[in-house]
Order: structure tokens, then sequence, then C-alpha cells
């Protein structure tokens, strides 16, 4: 019997060692480790160079998923009561954070005291942070002020104008976009045309007309939920207009064939953005990064122009503090620096995101810059004019959920497996079944 | 999750080593030794016991507890619902579409699988064949990739515009280019191919011994009657295999309801595609799960639990019949 | 109508091919009898290699061309020269790939070496040992191998936090220390393997159980035990739905989670998705080169049915 629990613990022992040997030490005391789960280019490489400049003795382990996958994996971290130090919302998940204010940080307190910041941002983007007791759970990041961007070599092989304010003045609203589009691909070349009806690569005005969508709902004042001071919200899918609006508007485009069904972030939109496939993509300031990186070598072929219908905005980011996060105080020393205006202007002179500090749209800086990848057109103030006519949107606790149902539906208008009126019959059904009745 | 391992090792389940190494008799017909004290049974089968009973048990007893209720995650309360979970999932429109892409995926790439790895095992039996071991050895590659890893490259080889095989197939004269993201049917034979490339060999590699334990005196003794090599095959070597199939088939049936990554990676959602043509059981129960109806989702592996029991069931009468009629001699 | 045809073509595509594996198989048999093979088994062997290997290979293509060159048309078929950038690329986007690797061999060594020694223990107890309820535990293992994973994963997810292994290795690890279907296996092997007369004639001599085990049993089942623990850590390696579910912490992934972290970036790169995949299979492959033809002895061995 001796023997046999000697040989019980040898084998936990060995079990136990190599384990140790997996998770290694905390590092030296001085030094601290800031875990930032992230999605996308939320924060910017740059930004973390500089701050170990600054601030040697932290590092910034930084880690990227995919929008679903990183809130996904943020709940079970709460679950599980191991948590980054720093967690970014989107604001597709904001709504659904916001009824779970115990999870994170209130950064009204001390000695946070984000009041004091409160006045540099926009103030829409700073609602999106805000918990429904009050609390301030999260700092905006830059603003995903939507423009359009187009190729003027494009445009001018297909019979369109190329100077911005010219394209500007083609599409005053979407129905006139719509019929710019129409007239794109009424001037498509017998090749790229014989190209499409044998199914093969479509050449078209805009990457995907399901982008449309999101474009239009935002151009509202609420989307599918009202804010009624309860947790949850209250459902005003079916009976909020703007979104059978945005629904027909984009069906109508769909149904128009001026896209060309190739999905956002996918290897085919990649290869499609090289080669010149499609001559417009609606894009938030935040895409202009992932345009330069996907396709370097369109640099200078690109323009941008105003949005049909005035103003947009797609995505977005609060950066927040978990409850359970180990290192708060460095957490909020780095937010802070990062998310302020003299920084969030760095990064948009580098990459393109477009601060949500609106102390800073008069500043001539931002005002005056011109991105050479863009025919050195004056993003700044293209984009700050975009977010300024924007109202703040009520963001619902499963709005994730009821978008990617219309993403679907308005997917299957597109292909043509079904027609709009059933496609949104189907959407309805599947939210209600999915979220509950709207109200 | 305590059978994690065993689900890549699944084929191995309910098989019989008896024929291993030595081709010797049953050393024991199942009979214990006496002689050796029985009270030490419980201490060497109380590691897994007491780590089943945790890992294995607990969990499947607390799902069936969950399911009764309305269960977001970060809730601190959950509401008792009753059967509400059971009356939603049976009426459910999206659970029945996730039955049948799960059956539809299965069926591709079940049977030709079948037929492609009987054939392929006649063909390794050959006892003339040359580099014997090198062939088998080959062909068991493709198993000890991980699904994802095949996810990953038949993805994109898959993809719509630059995809190799939209590529393959405009050289071979199809000009049209099929989109294999958003159409069902071709959507499901792309999955099933990741699949049947993943187990083709292995399969075979059980095929073939199983036609390897059919004695050899039956072909001779078939030779002798003048049967010709298809009817050798048909009345020989089927019959000596049938059970293998049927085990073959139940294997891919307990693994094709858990078909999850290959779907996943094509299809790039939870939702598994515009039309949810992709949504398989596991992904719809994943899907709910992550949409924070955790309730819901152990009513979905609860029914997972009771088709696979169906199966199963099913199974055991279909072998018993077959196994009645087995002996050819 | 075009849809149809499209789904025709490849039918018809996949029915012809079966029908000539088919028809070469019957041709060759007919004529030779087994005394020579074919040339055309050849083929059909060699075109079967090259399709196993094939998505191997585009994973070094992509992963050594990188983005551009694959969306050529006609496509890279050659590997690139970038491949060492490719896949320091890899590493700049998951500097902790390294870790996970590591992690997994050192996860799936524990989980091997506890999956034989544990269901060795329990199969003998189950092939060899007469104690009460044996009868009752055996049906028990053999019930619960039914039970599809899935059923209790949410269950499973909230236990391993309970007792603080969120997002741990540990949550990985202990869950999966025995399965049922290990001992399930082990009893068959033990009871196929070792001789009733040797046990006997051994506890005659007046060893007790654990020197029996030790020096009877060990000995015999080494080899099939070896078998079992290399599944077990293929395993473990491939596993991807429940560590996806578990680990948050990179430096606590196992390498498919770090493949899929990859992979779940916002822009879909195939180039670091193919260079991540091809880092993940790679150590395999090594492995498989060394003990490949134990796997498929073993593969054959489990096979044939009782």
């Amino acid at each position: 019997m001796k023997k046999l629990s000697a040989r019980i613990a040898g084998i936990a022992i060995a079990f136990a060692l190599p384990l140790s040997l997996v998770a290694p030490a905390s590092a030296a005391p001085a030094a601290v480790t800031l875990t930032v789960w992230t999605y996308g280019n939320v924060i910017e490489p740059q930004a973390i160079i500089d701050y170990k400049k600054l601030h040697p003795e932290i590092t910034i382990q930084l880690k990227k998923s995919g929008l679903d996958a990183h809130h996904q994996s943020l709940i079970t971290s709460f679950l599980a009561n191991k948590t980054p130090d720093i967690a970014a919302v989107e604001v597709s998940y904001s709504g659904y954070f916001r009824s779970y204010p115990q999870y994170f940080t209130d950064l009204r307190k001390a000695p946070y005291n984000s009041a004091s910041i409160e006045n540099n941002y926009l103030d829409w983007r700073w609602a999106q942070g805000v918990g429904y007791e009050g609390t301030v759970f999260g700092l905006p990041t830059d603003v995903g002020g939507m423009q359009v961007a187009y190729r003027p070599a494009l445009f001018k092989a297909h019979g369109l104008p190329t100077s911005r304010d010219a394209v500007a003045k083609l599409w005053p609203t979407w129905s006139a976009f719509i019929a710019t589009g129409q007239k794109y691909q009424k001037n498509l070349s017998k090749a790229e045309k014989d190209s499409c009806s044998k199914k093969k690569v479509c050449y078209g005005f805009i990457d995907n007309a399901g982008t449309i969508y999101n474009a239009v709902l935002n151009q509202g004042t609420k989307k599918y939920y009202e804010n009624d001071n309860t947790k949850d919200g209250k459902l005003v899918y079916e009976s909020n207009p703007q979104v059978k609006t945005a629904f027909q508007t984009t069906a109508t485009a769909l149904g128009a064939g001026i896209g060309t069904n190739i999905n956002s972030f996918t290897n085919d939109w990649n290869v499609g953005m090289n080669k010149g496939i499609f001559a417009t993509i609606l894009a938030p300031a935040w895409m202009m990064d992932y345009i330069k990186q996907q396709a370097p070598k369109t640099k200078g072929k690109w323009d941008i122009a105003d949005l049909p219908g005035g103003g947009g905005n797609l995505g977005g980011s609060q950066l927040t503090i978990p409850k359970s996060a180990v290192h708060k105080k460095e957490a909020w020393d780095f937010m802070s620096w990062y998310l302020s205006p003299a920084e969030q202007l760095k990064i948009f002179k580098k990459y393109g995101l477009f601060p949500s500090t609106s102390v800073l749209y008069d500043n001539p800086a931002l005002k005056n810059f011109k991105d050479p990848f863009f025919n050195n057109a004056p993003v700044g103030q293209i984009y700050g004019s975009s977010v300024k006519t924007l109202k703040p949107i009520y963001e619902g606790k499963k709005q994730r959920a009821i978008d990617n149902i219309i993403g679907q539906a308005l997917s299957r208008v597109g292909l043509k497996k079904q027609n709009a009126a059933s496609a949104w019959t189907q959407a309805l059904n599947e939210i209600k079944n999915a979220v509950g009745p709207s109200k | 999750m305590s059978n994690t391992a065993s689900k890549s090792l699944s084929p191995w389940r309910a098989s019989d080593p008896r024929k291993a190494k030595k081709p010797k008799q049953k050393a024991s017909d199942g009979a214990v030794v006496n002689s050796l004290n029985g009270g030490w049974g419980y201490l060497f089968t109380a590691p897994f016991v007491v780590m089943f009973l945790i890992f294995g048990l607990a969990p499947v007893i607390y799902s069936v507890y969950i399911a009764f209720f309305s269960w977001d995650p970060l809730d601190f309360t959950h509401t008792y619902i009753g059967i509400d979970n059971f009356v939603r999932v049976i009426q459910d429109e999206q659970f029945w579409l996730a039955v049948r892409n799960t059956f539809s995926i299965w069926a591709l790439s079940t049977f030709p699988q079948m037929v492609m790895a009987i054939a392929l095992a006649n063909v390794l039996r050959n006892p003339m064949l040359k580099f014997k071991t090198f062939w088998r050895t080959m062909l068991l590659v493709p198993n000890i990739t991980s699904v994802l890893a095949v996810a990953i490259v038949f993805g994109q080889l898959f993809s719509r515009d630059f995809g190799l095989v939209n590529l393959a197939r405009e050289y071979l004269g199809m000009s049209n280019h099929i989109n294999f993201v958003s159409e069902t049917v071709p959507g499901h034979i792309a999955i099933a191919t990741m699949i049947t490339w993943r187990w083709l060999g292995y399969n075979a590699l059980i095929f073939l011994a199983a036609m390897l334990a059919v004695p050899n005196e039956l072909y001779e003794a078939a030779s002798i009657d003048g049967a010709s090599g298809w009817r050798q095959f048909r009345y020989v070597t089927l019959p000596g295999i049938r059970n293998t199939i049927t085990f073959v088939l139940v294997v891919g049936t307990i693994g094709g309801l858990q078909v999850f990554a290959e779907p996943l990676t094509l299809a790039g959602g939870e939702s598994g595609g515009d039309s949810r043509q992709f949504s398989t059981l596991t992904l719809f129960l994943f899907e709910q799960a992550h949409m924070g109806n955790w309730g819901y989702a152990a009513t979905i592996g609860i029914m997972i639990t009771f088709i696979v029991l169906i199966i199963s069931g099913i199974n055991f009468v279909f072998t018993r019949r077959l196994g009645s009629g087995e002996n050819v001699q | 109508m075009n849809l149809l045809l499209d789904n025709l073509a490849l039918l018809i595509t996949i029915v012809v091919g079966l029908v000539i594996v088919a028809w070469l198989v019957r041709h060759y048999r007919d004529k030779s009898r087994w005394r020579k093979v074919s040339p055309w088994s050849y083929l059909v062997l060699i075109f079967m290699i090259v399709v196993s290997a094939f998505p191997f290979y585009w994973m070094y293509i992509v992963a050594s061309n990188g983005n551009e060159e694959i969306s050529k048309n006609p496509p890279t078929l050659v590997p690139g020269d970038r491949f060492l950038t490719l896949i320091g690329h890899v590493f700049e986007a998951a500097p902790t790939f390294g870790i996970s690797i590591w992690n997994t061999v050192v996860v799936g060594t524990v989980i091997s070496v506890a999956q034989v020694v544990f269901s060795a223990l329990a199969g003998f107890a189950f092939a060899k040992l007469n104690f009460k309820g044996r009868n009752f535990l055996i049906l028990f293992v053999i019930g619960t191998m039914m039970l599809p994973s899935q059923l209790g994963i949410i269950p499973l997810f909230m236990i391993v936090n309970d007792l603080g292994w969120g997002s741990t290795l540990t949550a990985i690890v202990v869950p999966a220390l025995v399965t049922a279907f290990g001992v399930f296996w082990m009893r068959q092997i033990i009871d196929a393997q070792v001789p009733n007369e040797l046990l006997e004639a051994a506890s005659i001599d007046g060893a007790g159980v654990i020197r029996v085990f030790r020096s009877v049993v060990l000995p015999i089942i080494a080899q099939s035990s070896f078998v079992l623990g290399l599944f077990a850590f293929l395993g473990t390696w491939n596993d991807f739905l429940w560590p996806l579910l578990v680990l948050n912490d990179p430096n606590q992934f196992t390498v498919q989670v770090a493949v899929n972290q990859l992979s779940a970036s916002y822009t879909i790169d195939y180039a670091l998705m193919l260079g991540g995949a091809f880092l993940a299979t790679a150590p395999l492959l090594l492995l498989f080169v060394l003990v490949g033809r134990q796997l498929v002895s073993g593969v054959m061995d489990g096979a044939v049915k009782g």
C-alpha cells in the first residue's frame, strides 16, 4: 500500500512538473505586462512602440481576434474570472455589455475620473460606453465616419466624372447613388460583361451593395431598440421605419445589379481591390487602413467623396477595464494616453483611424490633412463633416444577432435566392425567434 | 469532454484487437483470474471512476438541469421555464434545418467514401503489391492533420473567384464558377470532400485489415468453382467485410453529428451562411450558446443525444440481423 | 437550371471517377488473379498519394509565395522564396505561437501518459480482477461512450470555471486524463493478449496484484500502450472545440487555438493562416515519419471486429 501511494504521488508530481513549465512565473515585480484584447486594428502597432519608449517598464501584450470571437472570449473570460487588463468593446456589442456593467470598472470613480475628459469626445460616441445604470464602462476609440472611397480612373473609363466634388454631386441621395451605379454598369466593356455572364468574375460599381444597409440605418435616429431605461431596452425593429427603409434601399441596390457580391474582408475582396474589379467601397475611416494594407499597389488610385444621404458611421469601439483586471491603474494610464487628442491625431495621420476626440475637429493639423494614398483627398475634413452630422443612436442588447440575420437576408436577395419581400418576412421571423417580438 | 481524445480515435471504438500482432487465439475468454485479490479492482478503477463522475457524468446531468432554464451566462440569476426549451426546439425551423444539413453532409461524405475506401483496400490487398508499407503509411497522412488545418486549406481552394478548384474547372472547360460558399449542394459537397479526404485512407486501412482476415481458403475454393474476380469480390470479400461496413457506418455517423470546424470555416460564421446552409447541429448549439442562450443550447445537446441513441438503436437491430447470416462457410 | 447543371457536372465527375476505379479494380483482378499487379494499381495509388499530399504542398506554396501570387490566374504551383518572411509574419501576428506549440507538446504528453496509465490500470481490473460491481461498471463504460461530447460541454465549462481552471491548460488536461474509450480499449487488449495462466502462475509464486500488473501485464501490452498514447497525443494536438471554448490567454493557447487566432482577424490573410497551419502540421508530419508504421498497424489491429 505504501508503495502504491508513493507511486501515485510520483505520478502526480510528474503531471505537475511539466505544467509548471508551461505557465512561466510572472516577471520581476517592477515590470508590468498589460494584457490587451482587441479585434481588427483598434490598437495600432505604432502606439505600442511609442508607449514602450515612454514607459519601458510596461509591456503590452496584444491579443487580436475576429470581431465575434473577441467578444465571445471576453464573455467567457468574465465567467472564468480571468480577464484582460483592457478589452475593446465594439459598437454592435456595446448594447449587450451595457446591460452588464457589473463586469466592468466604473470609470467615473477615482482615480479614473472620466468626467474630467468627457468633453474631449463626441457626445454620441461617449454615450456608447455608458451602462444602463449610468456607469461609464469604456472610453471611445476612433469613430468610423463613413464616406465613399472610389477610383477615378475606373469612373472615367465608365463614363463618370472623376473629381470628388463632381462625384459627390452625382449622388445626393441613395437612389441617385444606385442610378449612378447603373450607369456605370451600362458602360462596362464587352470583356467585363462577358466575364460575368459566364458566372466568372463580375465587375461592378460597388464591392457589395449589401454594405449600403448599415450606412442607411446609421443615418437614422434609432435602430432595433429604444432606450426605456430598463436593462434590456425595448425592441422596435419592426415599428422603426428606418430599418425597413434601409432594407428596401439595399434590396433595390442589390436588384439593380450594381455590386460584385464579393464580401468584405475576404480573399476575393482583397484580390478585387488589387485588380480594380469594383470602383467604390463604402469606407468608414478605419477602412482606409485596410485598403492601404491589402492593396498597397493601388496607392494614388483612390479618392474619397461624400456619402449619399449625408453623414454616416460604421463601427468604432470603447476600451474598457474589466472588473477583475489585475493592472487597472496601468490600464487606465495607457488607455487615456492612447485615446488622448494628441495621440489620436498621430494615429489618424499614420493609419487613418478618425479621432472621436471632437476637440480636434477644428484643429488645422487634422482639417488640412491630405492623404496621398487617396489622391491627396482632405480626409480630415471629409470624415470630420461626416461624423458631426450624426445623432446618437441607442445600441441595443442583441443588436449583433439582428444585424447578422438581416445581413443574411440581404445576402439571399443579392444572390437571387429570394425576393426582397419574402427575405424581409423571413428575417423578421428569425429575429422574433432569436430576440423576441418587436413592440 | 472527458472523452476529447476518443473523438479523434473514434473509429477504434467498439473495436477488438483480438487479431492483433500475433494472430493467436484469445488469451482468455473474458474470464477473470480468481487467484488475484479482486479488492484491488476498486483501487485500480478508482481514478477512472472518480474522474469520470466529475468530468463526464456530472456535466451531462447538469446540462439536463440547465435545459429547464432561460440561462444567460452573464446573469446572476436564471429563470426556470419548465419544458419551454423543448417545445421551442421541436418547433424551431432552424433546428430541423440543422438536422437536414447534418444528414446531407453525412450522406455525401459517407457513401462515396465507403465505395472508394473498399476499392482502395481491394487494390492494397494484392499480396504481390510492392512497397506495401509505404502505400499504407502514405494513405494515413491526411488523417493526422487537424480538422482546422484541413478546413483552412480547403476553404481557400474552394473560394469563389480565385480558388484553385474553380480555376481548375475553368481549365477543364467548365467556365462557370461555382460559389461554394453560398450554394447549398456545392457547399455540402465541399465539406464532404474535406471529410472524405481526411478519412478515406484511414477507412481503406480498416477495410484492408478486414479483407486480410478473410481466410485464403475461401478464395481458393471460389476460384476452383470458377468464380471470376468480380464474383469473388461479391460472394467472398463483401460478406467478409460486412460487419466492418456497419462499423464504419456507425462511427461515421457519430463523427458526422459532430461536424463543426469545416462548416464554420467555410461559412465564416456560426450562423452557417446566408441561408444557414452550413448550420450543422453542433454549429447550431454553439451559435445559441454564444448568443447567451445556454438553456436552449443544452436542450439542443440533449436532442443530439437522442438522435445518436436512435441511430445506435437502429444499427443494433441491423447488426444483429446481419450477424445472423454471417457465416459464409 | 444553371445551378442544377453545375452540381450535375460535379456529381458526374465523382461518379465517373468511382466507375473508373471500380473498373480498374475489376479489370486487373479478372486478368491476373493476384499473380501480378497491374500497373493501373500503382497509378491509382500514386494518384491517391498526390491527392493526399497536395493540401500540405499547397500550404507550403501559399506560405512561401504570399497572397498576391496565389490569386493569379493561372496560380503559382511552385514554392516561392518568401517562406521565412511569411513565417515571420505568423510570429509577428501571434508572438506566442512558439509557446502554443510547446504548450501542446507538454499537454499532449501528459494526457497520453495519463490515459495509458489510467486506462491500463482500469482495463486490467475490468479484464482480470474479480470484484463486485465489475459488470455494472463495464456496462457503464460502454454506455457512456455513446454520449456525444456536445451534451456536457457547457456544464463542463462551468465546472472548470468553478474550480478556478478557466482559461488555463489545467482545464484541457484534467478532464482528458481518463477516457471511457481508453479503458474499454485496454480491457480488450489485456483480455486478448494476456493469458490467464501466466497471471495465475505469477500469483501462485506469491506476487501481489501490483507486481503482477507491473511485471507480467505491462511488458505484454507495452506496444499497444504506445499506440494508444500516440493516438491520444494526436487527438490532443488536433483538438479544437474544447480548447477554443476554454482558452483565452495567448500564453495558455494550444496550437489549434493559436492557428484559429490567425484566421480570426478582420481580414482573411491566407498566407498567414496557411503559414500557421503549416507550422501546426509540420511537427506531426515529422512524428509521422518516425511512427507512421506503428500508427498504420494500430489502425489495422483495431479494425477487425470480433
